[in-house]
């Protein structure tokens, strides 16, 4: 268990022991109870062991088959296929979704993680368009105010410069934003300090200011 | 509104409603060229009042609900109705959000078709034109109480039974109302059958909401107790629709 938040205005995620996700029956149980705080933590776990699951329980799109868990902060969940209308621009979607004082960030930042914004999403890479709707989530992220975002493989497709770029911006407002990131990561000295892992349907928090994929790995069965 | 603003910019940026602008505006001069009224220069005006509204009529009910069909289920199916759920958007805002867009598209439509019927189709007698607005306004009100519902309805049905269905369902509903009650009609004024009455009764009678033979006879406007009438009955329907929209509507799909 990570130690709590005690501002009220900043993001946490309070997990019982005793929750159970799944559809009907439970895919996953966390046997001890888990609070997140501010900061970004990965969840790990083969496919179909219920990554997903987790994410669209805390995201409140499904109910839990048992438990209990509360959140506080302003949730933004990032289904995995997310997507808009095949004619509409970047640009387009950024104008209609964006608060008009981030809009010029968000151009900037695409500018800078080269997303042609003028592009039909239709014609954008699979990596280009999921750089749109993570543009979208991180902007619309409220300055003021706690935020989650729960992001379900944000980086399948995307290109290793965006991701750093993405990470930066993650390190720079973990103070006020907790992101839990479901992925499978791709090379082995990624550091993970804070992770969720689900594991023959158990689901545990890990954490360690050293750990890294490659130990986290080896417990996956 | 951020919902709204994302589905207006997206049929904007489809560009179908392009068509549905210059056939509104083009066809109503245009097809009266094309019919005897060329002959008969009196029949110009009754002929521009027939293709300007069932123009509009056709539009609405092709491209308005093939539309809103189409958000419905695009909303459900990319996963944007459950991002906006998480942010905070309720179903039934959401509902109402992609409706909005729809209806802004049809609420221009119907403003021109009405423009172009008040100043391109009047009647030259005084009397007849002071009554000419407000038959004009009756018939916009009748037909907007009548298309709202069915583009939520043929919103909420795609976005649970696809688009194909909710585009179908409400264009047969749509045709039933302005036609087939019409036969039924007749039908039961020939021979009495006590379902075929039931069914009668509690049919969307949407051809008194189409008062374009009442603009080509210079009929002159409704009568107040049954504008009123009418249009309580399709706030009626409106109420009803705006219920089994809100039931059927989903923003994702199922798990």
């Amino acid at each position: 268990m990570k130690s709590p938040q005690t501002n009220p205005l900043l993001p946490s995620i309070h997990l019982d022991a005793g929750l159970e996700i799944g559809y009907g029956s439970p895919l996953a149980r966390f046997g001890q109870a888990v609070i997140l705080g501010g900061g970004t933590h990965f969840l790990l776990a083969r496919n179909g062991r219920g990554k997903t699951t987790l994410l669209r329980t805390l995201a409140r799109t499904l109910k839990p088959v048992a438990g209990h868990f509360g959140m506080e902060g302003f949730t933004q969940y990032l289904p995995e296929d997310l997507r808009f209308d095949a004619e509409i621009t970047p640009a387009m979607v950024f104008r209609m979704l964006l608060p008009k004082a981030r809009l010029q960030d968000a151009l900037d930042l695409a500018g800078r993680i080269e997303l042609d914004v003028k592009k039909p999403y239709g014609r954008l890479s699979t990596g280009n368009r999921r750089k749109t709707n993570l543009l979208v989530a991180e902007l619309s992220v409220k300055p003021d105010s706690g935020n989650i975002l729960l992001l379900d493989e944000p980086f399948s497709g995307l290109d290793a410069f965006a991701r750093q770029v993405f990470e930066e911006i993650w390190h720079a407002s973990s103070t006020n934003v907790l992101r839990l990131v479901s992925c499978h990561p791709d090379y082995d000295s990624m550091e993970m300090p804070s992770a969720l892992m689900i594991e023959d349907h158990n689901a545990r928090y890990l954490n360690g200011h050293a750990q890294t994929w490659s130990q986290l790995k080896t417990l996956l069965n | 509104m951020r919902l709204f603003r994302l589905t207006l910019a997206t049929i904007f940026q489809r560009k179908a409603w392009v068509i549905c602008v210059l056939a509104v505006v083009v066809l109503p001069f245009a097809l009266p060229l094309l019919s005897s009224a060329t002959e008969k220069p009196l029949l110009v005006q009754p002929a521009r009042i027939l293709a300007s509204w069932d123009t509009l009529w056709i539009c609405a009910v092709i491209w308005g609900l093939f539309t809103a069909a189409r958000e419905g289920e695009a909303n459900a199916q990319s996963g944007r109705g459950e991002y906006f759920l998480t942010t905070g958007i309720s179903a039934t805002r959401q509902l109402f959000e992609i409706w909005l867009a729809v209806f802004c598209f049809l609420a221009v439509l119907t403003s021109l078709t009405a423009l172009i019927c008040q100043f391109a189709a009047a009647p030259a007698d005084p009397v007849e034109r002071t009554m000419w607005w407000v038959l004009n306004t009756q018939y916009v009100v009748l037909f907007l109480l009548v298309i709202s519902p069915l583009l939520a309805l043929a919103t909420a049905l795609a976005s649970r039974f696809g688009g194909i269905t909710g585009f179908a369902v409400t264009l047969g509903i749509t045709l039933y109302g302005l036609y087939g009650v019409g036969y039924l009609d007749n039908l039961l004024k020939l021979e009495h059958h006590p379902m075929l009455h039931s069914l009668w009764l509690f049919s969307p009678q949407y051809r008194f909401a189409d008062l374009t033979q009442r603009l080509y006879f210079k009929s002159g406007a409704l009568p107040a107790s049954a504008f009123w009438t009418m249009t309580l009955y399709f706030v009626g329907i409106l109420a009803v629709y705006t219920g089994l929209s809100r039931l059927c509507f989903r923003t994702k799909l199922s798990s």
